[in-house]
């Protein structure tokens, strides 16, 4: 808990500089707005209601992707560990698919998807699919030999070694995935957004540039940190959870 | 006393693992219907292997495995297995661990879970059988890894160095949890181990392992019951002596 207060005073004292730095200097709010007008915005933003409708929409598409993404990733994830042909047939053109920059992709899915949401999503899932493909089929593989054997001797089934032996001690690693998806998930929205959006959080950014509204910008910045926070959160709430019988320390 | 019919047997095995020279090599093997028999050797002496292989676990290249008088084609349900670690599954309770032979086949039954209960109470670790794992201490899982293996009472029992990396107290209560354990059940066991004190307390016979083969096949005739005494008793160590002679001289032989 120290290390928090440490952290939170550090927050304020940056501010305070910035704030401190902005007012002396004389800068201008086009270049670096101050702290206080960027928080003024903000409220401004969120009370007229003006904000609400990019906030649901980016919270949808990061949500959506990243649903879409882990679950297919985890999903090719268990088939690719478990068949181990179809790992040395596949990797190849998954290992391109994520070399290629998801990006530039953006403008042909505009072409397949349509602008808006659906391409966001696509996008937004591409991104979120690698992390969990490769940490479910490297955690597959977590379970120790003897336990293994331990489940060939007693007569275990594929399907009950899987789903008894393999997953559960895979889970940690597999979580781990998540936590680094749920991260790049809104990264994928935002920037998607940039390309194929004319709403959200992303595309508000391109917006108010076009206007030269810096503290927009930055109002903006501020609000997908503490979005990306809450979410991150949520995902290290639900792995506490579902790890919550086992050692501390164990998560990695 | 080689009227009855043996309960395991292993006739004239080889075995070697790919790409590597014979890890076993015509080993033979017969033990009779509750005997408690213990496998000596340096590590990499291919006891192991050859436990894998009564086991089920490992096919062998030569030769064959009979349990009851059939022949292994794989993993036997006939056998319970102790690893060299007591190998559970950390996300599940103990109780759970105990009972997962039954799990994985059926429904577990109230009768079930009093049979493991009484195992548990039967090593002194009942209250620890709603604790996971981690909670619980080196001695406490091994007890919990024995539990697992007598939970379906199997006919036999194959034990991998399952006390080696306990401290000698501990390892000694384990020693006559699992000798009263096997004999109530009439147990057919065979015990791998490199400690010749243990073997020779545990086991009515001792085979001594060098190199894939079994050099030496000695019968353990002790006087007095199995109780703590013995290992202080004289006979004892001039027993535990001449394994130690026998190891060496397989040592030079396998040298020369």
């Amino acid at each position: 808990m120290g290390g928090r207060a440490v952290s939170a005073l550090m927050l304020l004292a940056i501010v305070a500089v910035w704030e401190g730095w902005v007012m002396l200097s004389g800068v201008s709010a086009i270049l670096l707005p101050a702290p206080s007008q960027i928080l003024s915005v903000l409220w401004q933003g969120l009370t007229d209601g003006f904000l609400w409708p990019h906030i649901r929409i980016t919270a949808a598409e990061t949500l959506l992707g990243f649903f879409l993404g882990s679950s297919i990733g985890f999903a090719f994830g268990v088939l690719l560990a478990e068949v181990e042909p179809l790992r040395r047939l596949l990797w190849p053109y998954i290992l391109a698919s994520q070399v290629v920059p998801k990006l530039a992709l953006g403008p042909i899915f505009i072409v397949w998807f349509g602008f808006g949401l659906t391409s966001i999503v696509v996008i937004t899932a591409l991104i979120c699919f690698f992390p969990l493909l490769e940490n479910t089929v490297t955690g597959l593989r977590a379970a120790r030999p003897e336990q293994r054997d331990l489940f060939r001797m007693l007569g275990a089934t594929r399907m009950q070694t899987l789903l008894r032996l393999k997953i559960p001690a895979g889970l940690p690693l597999v979580l781990a995935g998540v936590r680094v998806s749920m991260v790049l998930a809104l990264v994928g929205a935002v920037v998607g957004e940039f390309i194929a959006g004319s709403q959200g959080l992303g595309a508000s950014i391109i917006a108010a540039q076009g206007m030269m509204d810096t503290p927009l910008m930055f109002a903006l910045f501020t609000l997908i940190t503490v979005m990306g926070m809450l979410f991150y959160q949520l995902t290290v709430l639900a792995e506490r959870w579902l790890l919550r019988s086992r050692q501390k320390g164990h998560e990695r | 006393m080689t009227d009855s019919p043996s309960f395991l047997s292993i006739e004239s095995v080889g075995f070697a693992y790919p790409g590597d020279c014979p890890s076993l090599d015509g080993v033979s093997l017969s033990l009779k219907r509750g005997a408690f028999h213990c496998l000596v050797g340096r590590s990499g002496c291919g006891k192991t292997t050859l436990l894998k292989l009564a086991a089920g676990l490992l096919r062998p290249g030569s030769g064959r495995v009979c349990i009851d008088g059939q022949p292994l084609t794989g993993p036997s349900r006939q056998a319970g297995f102790v690893f060299q670690t007591p190998s559970l599954l950390e996300w599940r309770t103990v109780l759970d661990n105990v009972l997962l032979p039954v799990s994985l086949h059926r429904r577990v039954t109230s009768r079930d879970r009093v049979r493991a209960t009484d195992l548990l109470a039967g090593m002194g670790i009942e209250d620890h059988a709603r604790r996971y794992p981690w909670q619980l201490s080196g001695g406490q899982q091994s007890r919990v890894a024995l539990a697992r293996a007598l939970v379906t009472d199997p006919p036999a029992l194959l034990l991998d160095e399952p006390f080696a990396a306990l401290d000698a107290i501990t390892r000694e209560d384990l020693q006559n949890d699992l000798l009263r354990l096997t004999r109530t059940q009439g147990t057919t066991v065979l015990f791998v181990t490199h400690d010749i004190a243990e073997a020779v307390y545990l086991a009515g016979h001792v085979s001594v392992m060098e190199n894939g083969r079994i050099t030496h096949d000695l019968a353990i005739d002790l006087p007095g019951t199995q109780t703590d005494d013995k290992r202080y008793h004289p006979e004892f160590t001039a027993t535990c002596s001449r394994i130690k002679a026998a190891l060496a001289r397989s040592d030079r032989v396998g040298s020369s």
